[in-house]
């Protein structure tokens, strides 16, 4: 009895000191072939995204649906590969992309220096712009970015997105409030517990024209101009270098500007969500 | 505990009413203050949807959400039992290095938050260890019959990898409560249960199985059930991994369609109705115990 027991004693000590010698071989192990060569070896073509409407968005069937999920479909048609789509928390999406759960971000991201310092961006495909919703009662008068830059204003943002970076930039006297999604932000201003909302073109305005008695817009268009670009791991020429030609082939189609024009300027699929 | 019928009196009528008056009120200023736009007559296509493809009724989002979440709790639940079970054995048993192990474990986990573990367990922990188990491998598998399985018992393929990150992660966290509840139910038996056990000749082991556990079994199984209850609502933290059960559903569906109020609500209603089905199951369990261990 007591030999079996050592016996199991030393094979659980065995275990452990295994599982504990082999983390840093696995660590190491990290193939040196490129991302563009593992999707065609593998087939599949593993795409990060985040809801971000109208960029990706689940219809009523549970599709994803939305400018980045046609310009990803589009990208893996042309490489022959199917796309997978991992829906991804935004504040999370940089460490997942970094420690590989996909292959390429084409979630509507904006190039922004801090981040490309932990990732590579390819070139934009697309541009767009922060644009502001207020609440009625709570900001009535206001008018233009800078009747928001004051102490005691509340300015509502989805966390980790840029529109977080330009209300800081813009509105630095404010008090910026940062939520997980997109639709917590706006019911806050919907609510009226904060004064506006910060957020990516087209959706303040399209809030706006839902909820036109109570949101209104301080002003007209967008104040930022931001570059989208695919972010992919750092290092990695042959992937980055696919992607640019890509992106300067599908725009020089003219098929961005028409995908484009389709989820920014229509409300067409609108019927599709709800 | 079977006592007499107790009829409802003028007071129970009057403090229900109450009751009923205050929650109407609160649901009233609630909506009078938030000025919302109730929106519920879409709901219900996001759980039951008809499928014209296939001509069948098929779940819809929300249900799909609830299904991962009854598989992530199960498969949770079960490796936390064993784990939990293994380590609470160890932490009463004699040899030194093994409550040591026990107390290590329990330790460990107990003292840090359940979603920092997650977090730190699905970006260093799960992505060294999956790669050595080659899951992803058998997720590539061209068998149709074996993927069918995987789908229904665990996950999506492609999500797979995720999936079993969440599931060990959180059955490492809830293993740790197990092993108190485990423990405390042995140790709660009386000494002398041992000694006049070990006096008839049963080995330890056969004490354990023979003498102890049924008798420590019915004490720990009102905690236990607890706990497994727990489970199926900290399952709800691991939508931080973006696995796609009920809470990261809802979240991706309220990120789509604003609907904030109406999505929250459900959601709390099917996690009400998951916890409640649960705890009539265990309760009824233990009267069953509790009948069995009537005629010793």
């Amino acid at each position: 009895m007591k030999a079996v027991k050592q016996l199991t004693d030393r094979v659980l000590m065995a275990v452990l000191v295994v599982c504990l010698a082999a983390v840093p071989g696995v660590v190491s192990a990290g193939s040196q072939e490129s991302v563009v060569e593992q999707v065609l070896k593998r087939g599949v073509l593993r795409v990060g995204m985040s809801t971000f409407v109208p960029w990706a968005m689940k219809d009523k069937t549970g599709k994803l649906i939305g400018f980045e999920i046609d310009v990803a479909t589009r990208l893996a048609e042309d490489m022959g590969v199917r796309v997978e789509f991992i829906p991804t928390k935004w504040s999370g999406i940089i460490p997942a992309l970094l420690t590989g759960k996909f292959d390429v971000i084409i979630g509507g991201m904006g190039i922004l220096p801090s981040r490309n310092l932990k990732v590579n961006f390819s070139n934009p495909y697309d541009f767009t712009g922060m644009s502001l919703v207020a609440n009625r009662t709570k900001a009535a008068g206001m008018t233009g970015v800078e009747a928001f830059n004051q102490p005691g204003v509340v300015i509502a943002a989805r966390l980790g997105s840029t529109a977080v970076t330009a209300a800081k930039r813009y509105m630095p006297q404010a008090e910026i409030r940062m939520f997980d999604d997109e639709a917590q932000a706006y019911q806050e201003v919907i609510n009226g517990r904060v004064h506006a909302v910060v957020g990516s073109a087209p959706t303040p305005s399209f809030q706006s024209l839902k909820y036109p008695d109570r949101l209104f817009l301080p002003i007209e268009g967008t104040f930022t101009r931001e570059p989208i670009g695919f972010a992919v791991r750092k290092g990695d020429v042959d992937t980055l270098n696919f992607f640019n030609n890509w992106i300067g082939y599908v725009e020089a189609e003219g098929w961005l500007k028409e995908r484009k024009t389709y989820w920014f300027e229509t409300n067409d699929w609108e019927s599709q969500i709800q | 505990m079977i006592g007499k019928k107790k009829r409802v009196g003028i007071v129970d009528l009057i403090l229900l009413s109450g009751i009923g008056v205050a929650a109407a009120w609160l649901v009233y200023q609630a909506n009078q203050q938030a000025q919302y736009q109730w929106n519920w007559q879409v709901i219900p296509q996001y759980l039951l949807r008809f499928d014209e493809l296939s001509g069948k009724w098929v779940p819809g989002l929300i249900l799909e959400g609830v299904l991962v979440t009854l598989r992530l709790s199960f498969w949770a639940t079960l490796l936390a039992l064993i784990i939990g079970t293994v380590m609470g054995l160890f932490r009463t048993g004699c040899s030194r290095y093994r409550r040591m192990i026990g107390s290590g474990y329990v330790g460990v986990i107990r003292n840090i938050p359940v979603l920092v573990w997650i977090f730190i367990f699905y970006y260093f922990i799960g992505d060294r260890l999956l790669p050595a188990l080659a899951i992803s491998r058998i997720t590539n598998t061209e068998s149709a019959a074996l993927s069918w399985v995987l789908r229904s018992l665990l996950a999506e393929p492609a999500q797979l990898p995720i999936f079993i990150s969440g599931v060990v992660a959180l059955a490492v966290y809830e293993g740790a409560y197990i092993t108190e509840i485990i423990r405390a139910g042995i140790q709660s038996i009386d000494n002398g249960q041992w000694e006049a056990s070990s006096g008839l000749g049963f080995t330890r082991a056969q004490q354990l199985r023979h003498i102890i556990f049924p008798q420590a079994l019915r004490r720990i199984m009102p905690p236990l059930a607890g706990q497994f209850i727990s489970t199926i609502k900290d399952s709800s933290i691991v939508s931080v991994i973006s696995i796609q059960e009920l809470t990261f559903q809802g979240m991706e569906l309220m990120a789509a369609t604003f609907l904030t109020f109406e999505i929250w609500i459900t959601i709390l209603a099917l996690y009400f109705v998951l916890c409640l089905a649960c705890s009539l199951l265990v309760e009824r369990f233990e009267l069953t115990l509790k009948k069995e261990a009537r005629p010793l």
